[in-house]
Protein backbone atom coordinates (compact mmCIF):
# COMPACT_ATOMS: atom_id res chain seq x y z
CA UNK A 1 0.00 0.00 0.00
CA UNK A 2 2.63 2.52 1.08
CA UNK A 3 4.86 1.27 -1.74
CA UNK A 4 2.16 1.98 -4.33
CA UNK A 5 1.50 5.47 -2.94
CA UNK A 6 5.23 6.15 -2.86
CA UNK A 7 5.53 5.07 -6.50
CA UNK A 8 2.81 7.57 -7.50
CA UNK A 9 4.47 10.35 -5.50
CA UNK A 10 7.94 9.56 -6.87
CA UNK A 11 6.59 9.77 -10.44
CA UNK A 12 4.83 13.05 -9.71
CA UNK A 13 7.89 14.47 -7.94
CA UNK A 14 10.11 13.51 -10.87
CA UNK A 15 7.51 15.04 -13.21
CA UNK A 16 7.45 18.29 -11.23
CA UNK A 17 11.27 18.38 -11.18
CA UNK A 18 11.45 17.85 -14.96
CA UNK A 19 8.75 20.51 -15.44
CA UNK A 20 10.73 23.07 -13.42
CA UNK A 21 14.25 22.18 -14.49
CA UNK A 22 13.72 21.78 -18.23
CA UNK A 23 10.88 24.26 -18.68
CA UNK A 24 8.85 21.50 -20.38
CA UNK A 25 5.40 23.12 -20.31
CA UNK A 26 3.42 19.92 -19.58
CA UNK A 27 2.05 19.84 -16.00
CA UNK A 28 4.27 17.85 -13.61
CA UNK A 29 1.51 15.30 -12.94
CA UNK A 30 1.06 14.62 -16.66
CA UNK A 31 4.82 14.08 -17.06
CA UNK A 32 4.56 11.83 -13.99
CA UNK A 33 1.83 9.81 -15.74
CA UNK A 34 4.09 9.26 -18.75
CA UNK A 35 6.97 8.30 -16.42
CA UNK A 36 4.73 5.77 -14.65
CA UNK A 37 3.75 4.16 -17.98
CA UNK A 38 7.49 3.88 -18.66
CA UNK A 39 8.11 2.35 -15.25
CA UNK A 40 5.30 -0.21 -15.71
CA UNK A 41 6.83 -1.16 -19.08
CA UNK A 42 10.30 -1.45 -17.56
CA UNK A 43 9.48 -3.43 -14.41
CA UNK A 44 6.88 -5.99 -15.42
CA UNK A 45 4.93 -7.64 -12.65
CA UNK A 46 1.44 -7.94 -11.26
CA UNK A 47 0.53 -4.80 -9.30
CA UNK A 48 -2.76 -5.40 -7.48
CA UNK A 49 -2.04 -2.78 -4.80
CA UNK A 50 -1.17 -0.07 -7.30
CA UNK A 51 -4.37 -0.88 -9.19
CA UNK A 52 -6.36 -0.67 -5.95
CA UNK A 53 -4.83 2.70 -5.00
CA UNK A 54 -5.26 4.30 -8.43
CA UNK A 55 -8.74 2.81 -8.73
CA UNK A 56 -9.68 4.38 -5.40
CA UNK A 57 -8.24 7.76 -6.43
CA UNK A 58 -10.05 7.70 -9.80
CA UNK A 59 -13.32 6.68 -8.17
CA UNK A 60 -13.11 9.69 -5.82
CA UNK A 61 -11.78 12.23 -8.30
CA UNK A 62 -14.98 14.28 -8.13
CA UNK A 63 -14.64 15.50 -4.56
CA UNK A 64 -11.05 16.60 -5.22
CA UNK A 65 -12.15 19.36 -7.57
CA UNK A 66 -14.90 20.72 -5.35
CA UNK A 67 -12.50 23.24 -3.70
CA UNK A 68 -11.63 24.62 -7.16
CA UNK A 69 -15.23 24.69 -8.36
CA UNK A 70 -16.25 26.68 -5.27
CA UNK A 71 -13.83 29.33 -6.61
CA UNK A 72 -16.67 30.38 -8.92
CA UNK A 73 -17.78 32.47 -5.93
CA UNK A 74 -15.22 35.06 -7.06
CA UNK A 75 -16.04 34.81 -10.80
CA UNK A 76 -19.48 36.42 -10.83
CA UNK A 77 -18.36 39.29 -13.09
CA UNK A 78 -16.75 37.02 -15.70
CA UNK A 79 -19.77 34.69 -15.66
CA UNK A 80 -22.39 37.39 -16.09
CA UNK A 81 -20.36 38.92 -18.92
CA UNK A 82 -19.23 35.82 -20.81
CA UNK A 83 -21.54 33.11 -19.43
CA UNK A 84 -23.61 32.88 -22.62
CA UNK A 85 -20.49 32.72 -24.80
CA UNK A 86 -19.00 30.02 -22.57
CA UNK A 87 -22.16 27.89 -22.78
CA UNK A 88 -22.52 28.30 -26.56
CA UNK A 89 -18.81 27.59 -27.20
CA UNK A 90 -18.83 24.53 -24.93
CA UNK A 91 -22.02 23.06 -26.42
CA UNK A 92 -20.83 23.42 -30.04
CA UNK A 93 -17.33 22.24 -29.15
CA UNK A 94 -18.67 19.08 -27.47
CA UNK A 95 -20.94 18.24 -30.44
CA UNK A 96 -18.12 18.81 -32.96
CA UNK A 97 -15.51 16.90 -30.96
CA UNK A 98 -17.79 13.89 -30.45
CA UNK A 99 -18.65 13.76 -34.16
CA UNK A 100 -15.13 14.33 -35.51
CA UNK A 101 -13.50 11.82 -33.13
CA UNK A 102 -16.05 9.07 -33.83
CA UNK A 103 -16.05 9.63 -37.61
CA UNK A 104 -12.23 9.69 -37.86
CA UNK A 105 -12.00 6.55 -35.69
CA UNK A 106 -14.49 4.68 -37.89
CA UNK A 107 -12.86 5.87 -41.11
CA UNK A 108 -9.37 4.88 -39.87
CA UNK A 109 -10.53 1.43 -38.74
CA UNK A 110 -12.01 0.79 -42.20
CA UNK A 111 -8.98 2.22 -43.97
CA UNK A 112 -6.14 0.83 -41.81
CA UNK A 113 -7.84 -1.44 -39.27
CA UNK A 114 -6.55 -5.01 -38.96
CA UNK A 115 -9.78 -6.49 -37.63
CA UNK A 116 -12.82 -5.88 -39.79
CA UNK A 117 -14.54 -8.87 -38.25
CA UNK A 118 -14.78 -7.10 -34.90
CA UNK A 119 -16.89 -4.32 -36.34
CA UNK A 120 -20.41 -4.42 -35.15
CA UNK B 1 -13.53 30.37 17.52
CA UNK B 2 -12.00 32.52 14.79
CA UNK B 3 -9.20 29.95 14.46
CA UNK B 4 -11.74 27.21 13.93
CA UNK B 5 -13.47 29.20 11.16
CA UNK B 6 -10.34 28.91 9.03
CA UNK B 7 -9.23 25.41 10.08
CA UNK B 8 -9.01 22.42 7.73
CA UNK B 9 -11.09 20.31 10.14
CA UNK B 10 -14.12 22.62 9.78
CA UNK B 11 -14.02 23.01 5.99
CA UNK B 12 -12.97 19.45 5.19
CA UNK B 13 -15.86 18.21 7.35
CA UNK B 14 -18.30 20.60 5.67
CA UNK B 15 -17.08 19.60 2.19
CA UNK B 16 -17.30 15.88 2.93
CA UNK B 17 -20.78 16.10 4.44
CA UNK B 18 -22.17 18.25 1.62
CA UNK B 19 -20.52 16.04 -1.01
CA UNK B 20 -21.83 12.84 0.59
CA UNK B 21 -25.35 14.27 0.55
CA UNK B 22 -24.92 15.28 -3.11
CA UNK B 23 -23.56 11.84 -3.92
CA UNK B 24 -26.58 10.14 -2.36
CA UNK B 25 -28.93 12.29 -4.44
CA UNK B 26 -26.88 11.46 -7.51
CA UNK B 27 -27.11 7.74 -6.77
CA UNK B 28 -30.86 8.03 -6.23
CA UNK B 29 -31.16 9.68 -9.66
CA UNK B 30 -29.49 6.65 -11.24
CA UNK B 31 -26.34 8.78 -11.79
CA UNK B 32 -28.06 11.17 -14.15
CA UNK B 33 -25.40 13.54 -15.55
CA UNK B 34 -27.39 16.60 -14.42
CA UNK B 35 -27.24 15.27 -10.86
CA UNK B 36 -23.44 15.09 -10.86
CA UNK B 37 -22.41 15.45 -7.20
CA UNK B 38 -20.02 18.36 -7.93
CA UNK B 39 -22.83 20.28 -9.65
CA UNK B 40 -25.04 19.75 -6.59
CA UNK B 41 -22.38 20.30 -3.90
CA UNK B 42 -20.71 23.43 -5.31
CA UNK B 43 -23.66 25.86 -5.02
CA UNK B 44 -24.42 24.60 -1.50
CA UNK B 45 -20.85 25.22 -0.35
CA UNK B 46 -20.81 28.63 -2.04
CA UNK B 47 -23.98 29.41 -0.07
CA UNK B 48 -22.32 28.32 3.17
CA UNK B 49 -19.29 30.53 2.48
CA UNK B 50 -21.52 33.51 1.70
CA UNK B 51 -23.66 32.99 4.83
CA UNK B 52 -20.63 32.66 7.09
CA UNK B 53 -18.78 35.46 5.25
CA UNK B 54 -15.80 33.21 4.76
CA UNK B 55 -13.39 34.43 2.08
CA UNK B 56 -12.74 31.90 -0.68
CA UNK B 57 -8.98 32.02 0.00
CA UNK B 58 -9.65 30.75 3.55
CA UNK B 59 -11.78 27.88 2.28
CA UNK B 60 -9.29 27.00 -0.44
CA UNK B 61 -6.29 26.79 1.89
CA UNK B 62 -8.34 24.79 4.41
CA UNK B 63 -9.22 22.18 1.75
CA UNK B 64 -5.72 21.85 0.23
CA UNK B 65 -5.60 18.22 1.32
CA UNK B 66 -8.29 17.32 -1.24
CA UNK B 67 -6.62 19.39 -3.96
CA UNK B 68 -3.31 17.68 -3.30
CA UNK B 69 -4.78 14.27 -4.15
CA UNK B 70 -5.42 15.39 -7.74
CA UNK B 71 -1.73 15.05 -8.61
CA UNK B 72 -1.33 11.37 -7.69
CA UNK B 73 -4.77 10.70 -9.27
CA UNK B 74 -3.54 12.06 -12.62
CA UNK B 75 -0.32 10.05 -12.38
CA UNK B 76 -2.50 6.99 -11.72
CA UNK B 77 -4.16 7.33 -15.16
CA UNK B 78 -1.03 5.50 -16.34
CA UNK B 79 -2.55 2.28 -14.99
CA UNK B 80 -5.57 2.09 -17.37
CA UNK B 81 -3.35 3.18 -20.28
CA UNK B 82 -0.89 0.39 -19.49
CA UNK B 83 -3.70 -2.16 -19.00
CA UNK B 84 -4.99 -1.37 -22.53
CA UNK B 85 -1.57 -1.59 -24.21
CA UNK B 86 -2.54 -4.55 -26.41
CA UNK B 87 -5.58 -2.65 -27.75
CA UNK B 88 -3.52 0.51 -28.23
CA UNK B 89 -0.92 -1.40 -30.25
CA UNK B 90 -3.52 -3.19 -32.39
CA UNK B 91 -5.56 -0.06 -33.11
CA UNK B 92 -2.66 2.41 -32.99
CA UNK B 93 -3.58 4.21 -36.22
CA UNK B 94 -7.32 4.75 -35.57
CA UNK B 95 -6.63 5.71 -31.93
CA UNK B 96 -3.82 8.10 -32.87
CA UNK B 97 -5.71 9.80 -35.71
CA UNK B 98 -9.01 10.07 -33.82
CA UNK B 99 -7.19 11.41 -30.74
CA UNK B 100 -5.32 14.06 -32.73
CA UNK B 101 -8.46 15.10 -34.62
CA UNK B 102 -10.54 15.21 -31.44
CA UNK B 103 -7.99 17.15 -29.38
CA UNK B 104 -7.51 19.79 -32.10
CA UNK B 105 -11.28 20.09 -32.74
CA UNK B 106 -12.04 20.55 -29.04
CA UNK B 107 -9.47 23.32 -28.50
CA UNK B 108 -9.97 25.19 -31.78
CA UNK B 109 -13.78 25.15 -31.71
CA UNK B 110 -14.11 26.14 -28.05
CA UNK B 111 -11.53 28.95 -28.18
CA UNK B 112 -12.61 30.12 -31.64
CA UNK B 113 -16.30 30.42 -30.79
CA UNK B 114 -15.69 32.07 -27.42
CA UNK B 115 -13.32 34.56 -29.10
CA UNK B 116 -16.25 35.62 -31.31
CA UNK B 117 -17.96 36.76 -28.10
CA UNK B 118 -15.01 39.06 -27.42
CA UNK B 119 -13.74 37.14 -24.38
CA UNK B 120 -10.31 38.20 -23.09
CA UNK B 121 -7.29 35.94 -22.88
CA UNK B 122 -7.87 34.71 -19.32
CA UNK B 123 -11.34 33.44 -20.24
CA UNK B 124 -10.09 31.85 -23.48
CA UNK B 125 -7.28 30.14 -21.53
CA UNK B 126 -9.90 28.75 -19.15
CA UNK B 127 -11.95 27.09 -21.92
CA UNK B 128 -8.99 25.86 -24.01
CA UNK B 129 -8.44 22.65 -21.97
CA UNK B 130 -12.19 21.92 -21.77
CA UNK B 131 -11.91 18.35 -23.09
CA UNK B 132 -9.31 17.15 -20.58
CA UNK B 133 -10.00 15.64 -17.20
CA UNK B 134 -10.58 18.37 -14.58
CA UNK B 135 -7.23 18.31 -12.72
CA UNK B 136 -5.28 18.62 -15.98
CA UNK B 137 -7.63 21.37 -17.18
CA UNK B 138 -7.13 23.37 -13.98
CA UNK B 139 -3.37 23.03 -14.21
CA UNK B 140 -3.30 23.97 -17.91
CA UNK B 141 -5.62 26.95 -17.37
CA UNK B 142 -3.32 28.18 -14.61
CA UNK B 143 -0.27 27.82 -16.84
CA UNK B 144 -1.89 29.65 -19.74
CA UNK B 145 -2.99 32.55 -17.52
CA UNK B 146 -6.60 31.43 -17.10
CA UNK B 147 -8.84 30.86 -14.08
CA UNK B 148 -8.69 27.31 -12.63
CA UNK B 149 -12.17 27.58 -11.06
CA UNK B 150 -13.69 28.60 -14.38
CA UNK B 151 -11.83 25.79 -16.15
CA UNK B 152 -13.13 23.28 -13.59
CA UNK B 153 -16.74 24.35 -14.09
CA UNK B 154 -16.48 24.50 -17.90
CA UNK B 155 -14.98 21.00 -17.96
CA UNK B 156 -17.75 19.79 -15.69
CA UNK B 157 -20.43 21.30 -17.91
CA UNK B 158 -18.77 19.85 -21.03
CA UNK B 159 -18.75 16.42 -19.37
CA UNK B 160 -22.39 16.60 -18.31
CA UNK B 161 -23.56 17.85 -21.71
CA UNK B 162 -21.37 15.33 -23.56
CA UNK B 163 -22.68 12.45 -21.47
CA UNK B 164 -26.26 13.48 -22.27
CA UNK B 165 -25.89 14.00 -26.03
CA UNK B 166 -23.40 11.24 -26.90
CA UNK B 167 -25.96 8.46 -27.45
CA UNK B 168 -28.48 10.42 -29.59
CA UNK B 169 -25.75 12.20 -31.57
CA UNK B 170 -23.74 9.05 -32.35
CA UNK B 171 -26.97 7.24 -33.28
CA UNK B 172 -27.83 10.05 -35.69
CA UNK B 173 -24.36 9.75 -37.24
CA UNK B 174 -24.95 5.97 -37.54
CA UNK B 175 -21.74 5.10 -35.67
CA UNK B 176 -22.43 1.54 -34.52
CA UNK B 177 -18.87 0.55 -33.52
CA UNK B 178 -18.79 0.71 -29.72
CA UNK B 179 -15.03 1.32 -29.80
CA UNK B 180 -15.52 4.50 -31.86
CA UNK B 181 -18.50 5.58 -29.76
CA UNK B 182 -16.70 5.08 -26.45
CA UNK B 183 -13.44 6.63 -27.58
CA UNK B 184 -15.19 9.75 -28.88
CA UNK B 185 -17.14 10.11 -25.63
CA UNK B 186 -13.96 9.89 -23.52
CA UNK B 187 -12.03 12.33 -25.73
CA UNK B 188 -14.86 14.87 -25.73
CA UNK B 189 -16.44 14.42 -22.30
CA UNK B 190 -13.61 12.92 -20.15
CA UNK B 191 -14.55 11.09 -16.92
CA UNK B 192 -18.24 12.00 -16.87
CA UNK B 193 -18.55 10.78 -20.46
CA UNK B 194 -16.66 7.60 -19.55
CA UNK B 195 -18.99 6.92 -16.63
CA UNK B 196 -21.96 7.25 -18.99
CA UNK B 197 -20.28 5.03 -21.61
CA UNK B 198 -19.82 2.28 -19.00
CA UNK B 199 -23.59 2.36 -18.38
CA UNK B 200 -24.21 1.75 -22.09
CA UNK B 201 -21.61 -0.90 -22.92
CA UNK B 202 -18.44 -2.35 -21.32
CA UNK B 203 -16.35 -1.99 -24.51
CA UNK B 204 -17.53 1.59 -24.95
CA UNK B 205 -16.61 2.27 -21.32
CA UNK B 206 -13.09 0.87 -21.67
CA UNK B 207 -12.47 2.91 -24.83
CA UNK B 208 -13.90 6.01 -23.16
CA UNK B 209 -11.45 5.67 -20.24
CA UNK B 210 -8.65 5.25 -22.73
CA UNK B 211 -9.80 8.31 -24.67
CA UNK B 212 -9.93 10.36 -21.49
CA UNK B 213 -6.45 9.32 -20.31
CA UNK B 214 -4.82 9.79 -23.73
CA UNK B 215 -6.53 13.13 -24.31
CA UNK B 216 -5.15 14.46 -21.02
CA UNK B 217 -1.67 14.02 -22.52
CA UNK B 218 -2.63 15.04 -26.07
CA UNK B 219 -4.42 18.28 -25.15
CA UNK B 220 -1.79 19.27 -22.58
CA UNK B 221 0.90 18.77 -25.23
CA UNK B 222 -1.09 20.64 -27.88
CA UNK B 223 -1.75 23.60 -25.56
CA UNK B 224 1.88 23.68 -24.43
CA UNK B 225 3.04 23.91 -28.03
CA UNK B 226 0.42 26.57 -28.85
CA UNK B 227 1.43 28.57 -25.77
CA UNK B 228 5.03 28.60 -26.94
CA UNK B 229 4.00 29.79 -30.41
CA UNK B 230 1.57 32.52 -29.36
Amino acid sequence: MIGAIALLLVCQLAGEAIHRLTGLPLPGAVIGMVLLVGWLALVRKERPTLEAVTGWLTAHLSIMFVPAAVGLIDEGAALSRYGVGIVVATVISVLLTLSVTALVFRWAVRRFGPDEQEQA
Amino acid sequence: MSGLMSSPILWLTATLIVFEGADRLSRRSGRHPLCHPVLLATPVLIGVLLLTRTPYSTYYSATQMLVFLLGPAVVGLAVPIWAQRAVIRRLAVPIGLALAAGAVTAVVSAVGILALFGAPREILASIAPRATTTPVAMEMAQQLGGVPALAAVIVLFAGVFGAMVATPLLNALKIDDFRARGFATGVSAHGIGAARAFQVDATAGAFASLGMALNAVATATLLSVLALLI
